[in-house]
């Protein structure tokens, strides 16, 4: 049996110990030696992220709504309205309204795209699923607003970005998919030649 | 004609102005204003108030790591009156926004409401369910709108910062006049959710059979008919053993009486409670994992799967069939205590009368509720068509949300006739109050309590101080999981797995994909083997963290405890965030594997946190905790669970092991690669509160002990054979359950071989491990009921599904 308030103060000896590691921590941080980070797996010190001065490092995969990707080069939007992200989207959130010629045939480019902001869940199967590289998910997760009527339907306008963004926050994405779309329009090697009639 | 100005008195104006601040009304004021703005931005009291995911976020912002006490709004108020932010944090549900809107009519102006996450903003995911309300602004003021599935803390802090920004400009006489804003009104529950404001249009409406939607039902849900029942006789060469088991049931109950369909007997209902008896006495089937219904052509068929704790014999599906129209079934509450409250959901939610059963009553949905809403052909104001895609979405996909397709320009429907003048006045009390006599005290804690984890509801009946009876009320995050679940295509339901608990998303993937895969025969490749594994015990420690933190909580230690196991979890979750781009909604798994490979620099990572850093962690929980006397005099002998009782309660996980039963899904029934590492299989004898902080304690230890095996032995390859977002497993059905952090996470799936189920139930631990909650806490005090609850872990989102 422990003396009555023994676990207070051993406690308290926690809470102060933390106190002064932070301190201290904080000093070899100053001092730049190695083993002081804030984030990560070995994180030590003071624990809190100052935000909005600091923010957390965002990993390439980070998804919060999706956005569009028009070539850099040429201004066209990738989509072909081709509707398999609005097929893989559990919330339904995605509209597309397949654009059409002057002669009343479809084309392959979407007329209007909407997503519903407010039903969209995040999930990214648009972005897993889309077979142009059209469709990815945004980083940018600072989209508190004091209005919602109006803007809580994203159209193509609103949901565009350029492919040189896409490359910046997803470079390892991008550069996959820059490289398996090179593989796919590559011409075919030649068929092996066929014997010479003899 | 305005008078020309006299030069040499604007030169008196601008000196005037120079050397004296104020010279007008306004500018007194406006010297005031930056003063009571920055007052009233920097002093916000939030509403201590979580409803659902965004909850667990709005937590984490007021953890260390992102520390909202430096925007000076850490002082989260349990009571309205003390508060002046309301963070509407998560889904909000017809049955709980009369609680929501009367909690806002308490707090005292100035005040202010910040819709947090896409479902209070306008519904979210779960816009389509019966039970949800459309964005909160339908009835509050909403001030700042935070985007995201859930929004990061930053994301949050972000909205705040907007909130603060908005305060600034306002002036002191603008919030002085705000004052005077009426009351909202308590919106009331009838057959569904009745905005007062609207009670004229719909008593007018009333009886003239007009439309109650603006759009016609294109496509109707079509009823399948049940499976084909035949003879025992007629049961494959590798159905043996259920063979033997119908035998022996067949050879006390009548042969004629017990019949087989697919992989399951089917006992016909008038012999059900004897059959049920035999089953439990003679058989040894003393563990029902799971009760649930399913709605065919013409017939309810309610389903059990049974197991026996000793871990012989797996499963035996039972089924029992009645009609649809005037269904009947013995009810088997008194044989397995466990089924009580599934028997109940079956009711609530499918309309199957249980014969005998003490208290039949709603238990996610209100009583007065119109209709059973998983029958097949029960639809919702936002029903569109029976499975997804919905047709209107691409090629003519003119965006028409859910509201403007709907009569009364919400999500609501009412019975054709419907006439609000029967429905209570506004102030009117619940009518039962429970058997309230000069001796007893019935008190209602929740659904807006801190200590209930969410918005649950305990109805408690006390003599002195002592609890005599105590019934859990639930259903306020009931956000129609399952109807959702049966129009998505198959893989549509992982993002939704990932919100049935929370705190485990990782863990609730898994058992989604083990049961799938199980249902349509796919293989997993290795690699994505090592990977599941490795993320589903990070998430059980994980969870264990953050339970035993506010277990802590509950029980007194003001949110001290839970911070330490926060900044763990935090860094858990980075990898997670890094893994599968989600803090908390991972959506990480696919049938046959992983969505992505694990990233550069996640094993490094992973391997320093579960070698070094974890260990540490619980070690300062144990050593600071364990023998506390603080923890020991809260905790022991609180909420005792004997082991029988425990088994009879079906209680499962930490609640079961605790109670002295070695039962463990991932030794008893090993799934995905489990049997291949060594660990053990943690009890405790005490069956008390205190038994199971042991229990989830050392599961952790036994947790990183896995994850150090998993981490050495991950293979190089492939992460998944075929990732595709159209599945059709074949006809069929299955209930395969996997060992979740809170227990045994089961999905009872039946497909008619279409791209979506035909029947999509959870059996959710949360929910079953409630049944014993009452017995565990009679005879304590009120004090203790949430050192029990907090015990028992649970997490609404699963809850209430």
């Amino acid at each position: 049996m422990r003396p009555w308030g023994f676990f207070l103060v051993r406690g308290m000896g926690v809470t102060f110990g933390r106190l002064f590691n932070g301190f201290w921590q904080g000093a070899r941080r100053a001092a730049g030696l190695p083993g002081t980070e804030t984030h990560g797996s070995g994180a030590t010190g003071v624990f809190t992220v100052q935000y909005p001065e600091e923010r957390l490092p965002i990993p390439e995969r980070f998804r919060v709504l999706p956005v569009l990707i028009y070539e850099e080069t040429t201004g066209e939007p990738r989509c072909t309205a081709c509707g398999i992200c609005a097929k893989a989207c559990p919330p339904q959130c995605i509209w597309i309204l397949q654009a059409k010629g002057e002669d009343g045939k479809t084309r392959n480019r979407p007329e209007e795209f909407s997503i519903e902001a407010n039903v969209c869940m995040n999930c990214g199967l648009c972005a897993e699923f889309c077979p142009f590289d059209a469709i990815k998910m945004d980083h940018r997760f600072e989209l508190a607003d004091t209005v919602r009527k109006g803007r809580d339907i994203l159209n193509l306008q609103d949901l565009l970005v350029s492919s040189e963004y896409h490359a910046r926050i997803h470079p390892k994405g991008a550069a996959k998919e820059a490289e398996a779309r090179a593989r796919k329009s590559a011409p075919k090697p030649a068929a092996p030649a066929a014997p010479a009639a003899g | 004609m305005p008078e020309p100005p006299i030069p040499a008195a604007d030169a008196l104006d601008e000196e005037v102005r120079r050397h004296v601040v104020v010279t007008r009304w306004n500018d007194l004021i406006a010297t005031v204003d930056p003063v009571t703005s920055w007052g009233r931005r920097s002093s916000l009291w939030p509403l201590q108030f979580g409803l659902a995911c965004c909850a667990i976020e709005m937590i984490c912002t007021a953890a260390s790591r992102f520390d909202i006490a430096r925007f000076g709004a850490e002082l989260f108020r349990p009571s309205p009156r003390q508060a002046d932010l309301m963070i509407v944090s998560g889904t909000v549900t017809k049955k709980m926004i009369p609680m929501i809107v009367r909690l806002w009519d308490q707090m005292a102006e100035p005040k202010y409401v910040l819709s947090m996450g896409a479902c209070a903003n306008g519904g979210g995911p779960f816009k389509e369910g019966y039970n949800v309300v459309s964005g909160v602004d339908e009835f509050l003021p909403v001030d700042v709108w935070v985007r995201g599935c859930p929004p990061t803390p930053q994301a949050l802090l972000n909205g705040l910062m907007e909130l603060q920004k908005k305060i600034d400009e306002e002036s002191f006489v603008g919030a002085w006049k705000r004052r005077r804003r009426p009351e909202v009104e308590v919106p009331a529950l009838g057959p569904d959710l009745v905005d007062r404001r609207q009670i004229p249009d719909i008593r007018a409406a009333a009886g003239k059979g007009e439309a109650q939607r603006l759009v016609e039902m294109k496509l109707k849900p079509v009823l399948k008919p049940a499976p084909k029942a035949g003879p025992l006789s007629s049961l494959e060469a590798s159905d043996a053993a259920l063979k033997d088991a119908g035998m022996k049931l067949a050879a006390r109950v009548g042969a004629d009486h017990v019949q087989a369909a697919g992989h399951a007997l089917v006992v016909d209902r008038s012999v059900w409670g004897q059959a049920a008896r035999v089953l439990r006495g003679e058989m040894g089937y003393d563990f029902l994992a799971n009760l649930t219904a399913a709605d065919y052509e013409g017939t309810l068929e309610v389903a059990c799967h049974l197991y026996r704790t000793d871990q012989t014999g797996g499963q035996l599906a039972v089924k029992v069939r009645t009609d649809r129209e005037q269904s009947e079934v013995p009810s088997v509450s008194a044989v397995w205590p466990g089924a009580d409250m599934q028997e109940r959901e079956a009711w609530d939610l499918l309309g199957v009368k249980f014969t005998g059963h003490p208290n039949l009553k709603r238990i996610l949905l209100w009583e007065g509720f119109a209709g059973h809403p998983l029958r097949k052909d029960w639809c919702e104001a936002y029903y569109e068509e029976p499975r997804k895609m919905f047709s209107s979405r691409w090629k003519e996909g003119r965006v028409r949300p859910g509201e403007t397709r709907v009569r009364w320009g919400r999500n609501v429907i009412y019975p054709d006739g419907f006439d609000p003048s029967t429905l209570p006045a506004d102030d009117a009390v619940p009518a039962d109050s429970g058997n309230a006599d000069d001796r007893h005290l019935p008190v209602s804690l929740g659904p807006q309590h801190p200590s209930t984890h969410g918005v649950f509801q305990v109805r408690a009946l006390l003599e002195g101080e002592r609890i005599v009876k105590l019934e859990p009320v639930m259903g306020y995050l009931h956000r129609n999981h399952e109807k959702i679940g049966e129009r998505n295509t198959w893989i549509m339901n992982f993002p939704y797995t990932d919100r049935l608990d929370y705190l485990t998303s990782m863990a609730n993937n898994l058992a989604y994909a083990i049961a799938v895969e199980r249902l349509a025969g796919i293989k997993v490749p290795e690699r994505a083997e090592y990977i599941r594994v490795i993320m589903a015990e990070l998430t059980r420690v994980v969870n264990h963290l953050w339970s035993i933190g506010f277990l802590l909580n509950d029980i007194g230690a003001w949110f001290t405890p839970s911070l330490y196991a926060i900044e763990e979890r935090e860094l858990v979750l980075d990898l997670f965030e890094m893994a599968a781009g989600s803090r908390m909604m991972c959506n990480y798994m696919r049938f046959s594997g992983v969505a992505a490979d694990l990233p550069e620099g996640f094993l490094p990572a992973a391997r320093t946190l579960v070698s070094e850093r974890l260990p540490r962690a619980v070690d300062t929980l144990d050593k600071y905790l364990t023998k506390s006397e603080i923890v020991g005099s809260r905790l022991r002998g609180i909420g005792v669970l004997p082991r029988d009782r425990a088994i009879a309660h079906s209680a499962s996980g930490p609640v079961l092991r605790a109670s002295g039963v070695a039962y463990d899904i991932r030794k008893a029934e090993p799934y995905s690669i489990y049997d291949r590492f060594k660990f053990d299989v943690v009890t405790a004898p005490g069956g008390d509160a205190y038994a199971r902080f042991l229990v989830r304690l050392g599961e952790i230890r036994e947790s990183l002990k896995i994850l150090d095996q998993a981490l050495a032995g991950i293979p190089e390859g492939p992460v998944i054979e075929k990732n595709q977002y159209l599945l059709r497993p074949p006809a069929g059905e299955v209930y395969s359950r996997c060992e979740n952090p809170k227990g045994e996470l089961g999905f009872y799936l039946v497909s008619d071989g279409e791209g979506s189920p035909y029947r999509y139930h959870v059996r959710a631990p949360s929910f079953i491990n409630l049944s014993a909650f009452d017995e565990m806490c009679r005879g304590h005090l009120v004090a203790d009921v949430m050192a029990i609850l907090g015990s028992i872990d649970i997490v609404l989102g699963e809850t209430d599904r």
